[in-house]
């Protein structure tokens, strides 16, 4: 992936009005040095509180990508833009005070990130490198349901790893949809059948809230499990017009 | 028998990857697991594994406050009474 200077994220995924951005996140001084500019008070302290140049790295690498799409799609200066947290701690934006009507969700592992910008509606996505896990058994037993456990355990010790990370992802990212995160007990629902038999997209209904049906579909490749899940029954603006959300060479002085 | 402090550490080395940490390191109570760098799978079976070493069940929402090992071993504490 070529990436100029500034511009360390792609176009990744367009889903109904929901879009998927790819974060590369190898290290790089010159792409760190750039974000870092981007961060504000707050957002430098909390990466300073990371205690592995990799980990902080990544916080910084997605919390710039971050600013830089949602300043496009709100038609906003990075400075008017801040963060906070809802009830579980899933993050919320807010242009110059005033709650955002576009909702995002964020998620990393080793060299990849993901970004999920939908307005108007909830949304929550989840990537995992397909590497091995050194507690498979005990996820298994965690997170999955019944017959997902069924599943996962009556495959290859290879397509264990890459079965159970397609599931775990799917949950997470429904989790954060949700709300919850880490706060909510996935082992409480099962992912929908038609996935489970290799459909890449479903629809799913929590048990706690019938009425609401979630678009959810696996995204990933073979280098890193992914999955998005967002509410479908909300009727929403297409995303265009809250501007480009890919703009194509960008840097800090264009918005500050 | 091992103080709670000890099992704590034991699971913590046995079973969280924290970046730029061998095992046997010690580890900061103070520090959350997300900012160590701790994944999500992680973390969701370090809940499970501190539920089976003190034979407690650990409410999933409850765990996700529990994140840093003081604030951990301190819940585990009030919980043994």
């Amino acid at each position: 992936m070529a990436l100029g200077r500034g511009n360390w994220w792609r176009p990744y995924r367009q889903l109904d009005n929901v879009s998927v951005t790819l974060v590369d996140l190898v290290p790089s001084e010159v792409n760190e040095q750039a974000a870092w500019q981007w961060l504000d008070d707050d957002e430098r302290a909390r990466a300073r509180r990371f205690q592995h140049a990799g980990a902080r790295r990544r916080y910084v690498l997605c919390r710039a990508s971050l600013r830089s799409l949602l300043s496009s799609a709100l038609n906003c200066r990075n400075q008017h833009l801040a963060f906070g947290a809802g009830e579980h701690g899933k993050p919320s934006a807010t242009v110059n005070g005033h709650q955002t009507s576009v909702e995002f969700n964020v998620s990393h592992s080793g060299q990849h990130g993901l970004i999920a910008l939908a307005p108007r509606r909830r949304v929550g996505v989840d990537v995992e490198e397909r590497v091995p896990q050194r507690n498979l058994d005990v996820l298994v037993e965690a997170v999955l349901g019944p017959s997902e456990r069924a599943e996962v355990n009556a495959v290859t010790r290879d397509r264990r790893l890459h079965l159970f990370l397609d599931l775990w992802t799917t949950k997470e990212a429904l989790s954060k949809a949700h709300g919850m995160g880490l706060s909510l007990d996935v082992s409480g629902f099962e992912i929908p059948a038609t996935m489970r038999n290799g459909s890449r997209r479903g629809v799913f209904r929590f048990p706690d809230m019938p009425d609401m049906a979630w678009q959810v579909e696996n995204i990933g490749s073979d280098q890193f499990a992914a999955a998005i899940a967002y509410e479908r029954d909300r009727r929403c603006q297409p995303l265009d017009s809250f501007g480009d959300v890919f703009p194509g060479v960008w840097s800090p002085g264009d918005w500050d | 028998m091992s103080s709670t402090e000890d099992r704590i550490r034991a699971l913590v080395d046995e079973n969280l990857q924290i970046e730029g940490r061998d095992k046997g390191q010690p580890v900061s109570h103070s520090v959350s697991i997300i900012d160590a760098g701790v994944s999500s799978a992680d973390i969701v079976a370090f809940w499970r594994l501190v539920c089976e070493e003190f034979g407690i069940d650990i409410p999933a929402e409850e765990f996700a406050e529990l994140l840093t090992p003081s604030d951990l071993i301190a819940y585990l504490e009030a919980r043994a009474g």
